[in-house]
């Protein structure tokens, strides 16, 4: 046993910062009562009051993910230095904290997960629907059929610019915004469309049917996805928008933002 | 000759209590199928689909029953008690007359007022619902405090009515209303003058759409892609500047589209 006391003494030792993530109240009093290195609670919302709280703008399956996107929120919210060690203290398989973890926040590489979020153009809350949409598509496919999309989010009139029509835009005229539930039905509808959806910084429908003609010059993505990857990669290249594809053949749900891949989640786990 | 005197003591009670008698068992009856009419006729114009959903429907479920149950019972209630009132007085159980009268008087008025109190709650709950939704389709949730002002408006034009019914006197009251009208419309005309030019031209922007996104136009001398409209203002942006636009400007000055 006493082996196992020192092995996690060496991983809890000498550390910068902990990072609980989605902490109970007594968990986290327990941590802000005793005089050790700050505390940073990562969760969907701060139930707990916590002075330094980086929210979690979906609850990611993957405790990579969700340890990369604490940390980055962390970093960029000054609550630690980029070359700090921090524990993070997270639940693996069930709801209650059973894992703690010693990450090194120099060794990480930053992916941009936090930025794509918080630091795009359009409102955070916008890109969560968008994101929730499309898991929620991914996950149920259209009628039972596994379809593929593509959400170009933010920047609109510049993307309006960089896209041309091909069809009737069913969204001519109309006020509708993501998040609203009937939208969300309708988007799942126009989802067998061909061609992207345009979704302003507030979140305001724009087109649909749109065929993105951005200069796909340089731009650089995983080997072995399609066409629709590559406009959306592309069109954040050229823009300030971010992109949402949903893949037709893997089914995995993909963010873009400067031309790169900033996220990929499997629908299937949420 | 004892037991004829009684037994005609007895007739005679009987022929007085006759007629009160009838009229309160008549009474019941009417009450009570006026009742049920009132209750189907409610549900036939649709009143329960009206008032679904609002805190007067919500608090009366609560307490077993229902807005249309509540004015159901409410109606039963009133002819029940014109009818007992009606029956004592024939009756003749009251010696002073007076205030019996002075009561069956009163009844349709409070009755009224009760009513009046009901229509106002839903009403007002309902206008509150309208004007969040309405503000909710042009996306303007955060005004939380104009629904709420329909609301209490409406609930105390509906106490004064009931007040003035009950013929209490409501002058103060009046006066209240009038001095807060008056202050919500030149108050609030004053302060809100700009905010209310512009939500007025956003609206019309937002309907009738002359520009949209990705069109690029010019307002005041200033040239670039249109990124947002929104009620209150225009955003649009060239290379490296971004202009955001009070919406009643682009009314005064008109807009350039390119195409």
């Amino acid at each position: 046993m006493s082996a196992l006391g020192e092995m996690v003494e060496e991983i809890t030792d000498g550390v910068d910062a902990v990072f609980l993530f989605s902490p109970t109240a007594s968990h986290y009093e327990g941590f802000e009562e005793e005089d050790g290195p700050p505390t940073v609670v990562v969760a969907t919302e701060n139930s707990v009051d916590a002075e330094r709280f980086v929210e979690l703008p979906l609850a990611f399956r993957d405790l990579r993910e969700r340890i990369r996107f604490g940390i980055e929120g962390g970093i960029d919210r000054g609550f630690i230095e980029e070359s700090a060690t921090v524990v993070c203290a997270a639940s693996l398989f069930d709801d209650g904290i059973d894992t703690v973890t010693q990450v090194s926040a120099g060794e990480f590489t930053r992916s941009g997960v936090y930025d794509l979020f918080v630091d795009s153009r359009a409102d955070a809350a916008v890109i969560r629907d968008v994101l929730d949409v499309t898991i929620e598509l991914g996950k149920k496919g259209q009628k039972g059929k596994q379809v593929g999309a593509l959400f170009v989010v933010g920047d609109a009139g510049k993307v309006m610019n960089k896209s041309r029509s091909l069809s009737y835009n069913p969204f001519e005229k109309s006020h509708v915004h993501v998040g609203d539930p009937i939208v969300n039905v309708m988007l799942k509808e126009f989802s067998r469309l061909d061609g992207a959806f345009v979704i302003s910084d507030s979140g305001k429908i724009v087109s649909a049917y749109r065929y993105l003609e951005p200069s796909a010059e340089g731009t650089d993505i995983p080997k072995g996805l399609g066409a629709r990857h590559m406009a959306a990669a592309a069109i954040t290249r050229d823009t300030n928008a971010i992109a949402i594809v949903l893949s037709e053949s893997d089914g995995l749900v993909r963010a873009f933002s400067g031309g790169e891949l900033i996220l990929e989640l499997d629908p299937e786990e949420y | 000759m004892q037991v004829g005197e009684f037994s005609r003591e007895v007739l005679q009670f009987l022929a007085e209590s006759l007629v009160p008698l009838a009229v309160l068992v008549f009474g019941l009856i009417v009450g009570f199928l006026v009742g049920r009419f009132a209750r189907r006729l409610m549900v036939a114009i649709g009143l329960r689909r009206a008032v679904e959903g609002t805190t007067f429907e919500r608090s009366a479920q609560r307490l077993g029953t229902s807005t249309v149950g509540l004015i159901a019972t409410l109606v039963t209630l009133f002819i029940y008690l014109a009818a007992i009132a009606g029956a004592l007085e024939l009756a003749g159980v009251f010696e002073t007359r007076l205030s019996l009268v002075g009561f069956t008087d009163f009844l349709p008025q409070v009755f009224v007022a009760v009513f009046v109190v009901i229509v106002g709650l839903v009403v007002g709950d309902k206008a509150e619902v309208a004007t969040r939704e309405r503000l909710r389709s042009v996306r303007l949730t955060d005004v939380n405090l104009l629904p709420l002002l329909v609301k209490y408006s409406v609930y105390y034009v509906a106490a004064l009515i009931a007040l003035a019914e009950l013929g209490l006197s409501i002058g103060a009251l009046l006066v209240l209303l009038g001095g807060y009208l008056f202050a919500v419309v030149v108050l609030g005309g004053l302060a809100l003058r700009d905010v209310l030019a512009a939500v007025s031209a956003g609206i019309y922007l937002l309907l009738t759409q002359p520009y949209g996104i990705g069109d690029e136009i010019e307002i005041d001398g200033k040239r670039g892609i249109v990124q947002e409209v929104d009620v209150f203002v225009t955003r649009f942006e060239s290379d490296d500047e971004e202009f955001i636009v009070p919406n009643h400007l682009v009314f005064r000055g008109g807009v350039v589209r390119y195409r």
